[in-house]
């Protein structure tokens, strides 16, 4: 795990996508506070804006990755056998992508 | 005052264990090391490092009441009784409250704690004016006493693969001295997911250091050069 995967670009990663999160939040939270969709098909109608679910493509994309650098870090701090920590984090790795398909499924069927 | 002390002679003892003392404060008893080395009298097995007594030399470096310190600058009588002495936590133990400093003096020398300048000696020294010389002010004071680096989780989980607070700070002393010319060197030996980025500023190390120094501080700094570097 050497200069592929340098230390600096996985604590950038983590940060970014924190600073990314918390403004999505942040807006979601107002958004609900100031309009408030009443129904399923007010928030269907909201979620097909294409800039809401491309932010919200993003919001996720930025989660996956936040979690991968988290849960790798912790792998890293534990887990010293190399066959087992390999494991864990490509457990991980495979997790991280089947959510990810998840979302694009959910976004892509349903606000499509 | 009673003390409970950490036991282990590894030529007697199977495992270790905690042994209680008793011993009457005297008037001259002002630092933990006083009443120590009093102990002796009473035990003379009790084995530990000590050197200059006043917190310079850092040989005296053990677990406080579960706080790394220095025994000779721990004022004795502000101390919670009974006084648990343990050798600084995750270093090999040679024998009671001595350690073995072998992985840090390793992970020290990893560094290249010495200056690196290519061009050829100037007939007196390399000059340095006092704004560049201000930038070493705490950084070049450590004393390699072991405290930060033992009272941090990241080097408790990889002391092999993870540099450690003093490690760190030792690097930056280098890093930003201005007759230092390896500093992109430097700074590419640590950008690795081990050597410097197993710290996540916890800062047990900047709240034990006895020296008052800032070894998250220096780390910090380290990180700001290389994002600065890579952008």
């Amino acid at each position: 795990m050497r200069k592929a995967v340098t230390g600096l670009r996985a604590w950038l990663v983590q940060r970014i996508s924190a600073v990314y999160m918390l403004l999505f939040i942040l807006l979601l939270l107002f958004h609900f506070f100031l309009d408030p969709p009443h129904a399923y098909l007010a928030w269907h109608g909201w979620m097909k804006n294409p800039g809401v679910s491309v932010a919200t493509f993003v919001f996720f994309s930025a989660l996956l990755l936040h979690a991968w650098v988290g849960v790798r870090d912790v792998v890293m701090d534990y887990v010293h056998p190399l066959a087992l920590r390999v494991s864990a984090l490509v457990l991980l790795g495979f997790s991280l992508m089947a959510i990810a398909a998840w979302v694009v499924r959910i976004l892509l069927t349903e606000y499509g | 005052m009673r003390l409970s002390i950490f036991r282990f002679n590894p030529e007697q003892d199977e495992k270790p264990y905690m042994q209680d003392y008793e011993i009457e404060l005297e008037p001259t008893d002002q630092m933990l090391l006083d009443v120590i080395l009093r102990l002796k009298i009473q035990d003379d097995t009790l084995t530990f490092r000590k050197s200059c007594r006043e917190g310079v030399c850092g040989s005296d470096a053990m677990n406080i009441n579960g706080r790394n310190g220095l025994a000779c600058i721990t004022v004795v009588r502000e101390l919670k009784e009974p006084v648990e002495l343990r050798p600084l936590p995750s270093f090999p133990v040679i024998r009671d409250l001595v350690v073995d400093m072998t992985q840090f003096f390793k992970q020290y020398h990893s560094i290249k704690p010495y200056l690196i300048n290519d061009e050829s000696a100037p007939e007196k020294e390399r000059l340095q004016s006092p704004e560049e010389r201000k930038k070493l002010d705490g950084l070049y004071e450590c004393i390699l006493c072991g405290c930060c680096t033992s009272q941090c989780p990241s080097s408790w989980w990889n002391p092999d693969k993870f540099v450690g607070p003093a490690g760190l700070l030792q690097a930056y002393r280098f890093i930003i001295d201005s007759r230092d010319q390896a500093t992109q060197e430097r700074l590419d030996d640590l950008n690795d997911p081990y050597r410097l980025f197993r710290c996540r500023s916890i800062m047990n190390c900047t709240e034990v250091c006895p020296k008052d120094l800032a070894p998250s501080r220096a780390i910090e700094k380290i990180r700001l050069m290389m994002v600065k570097d890579s952008l």
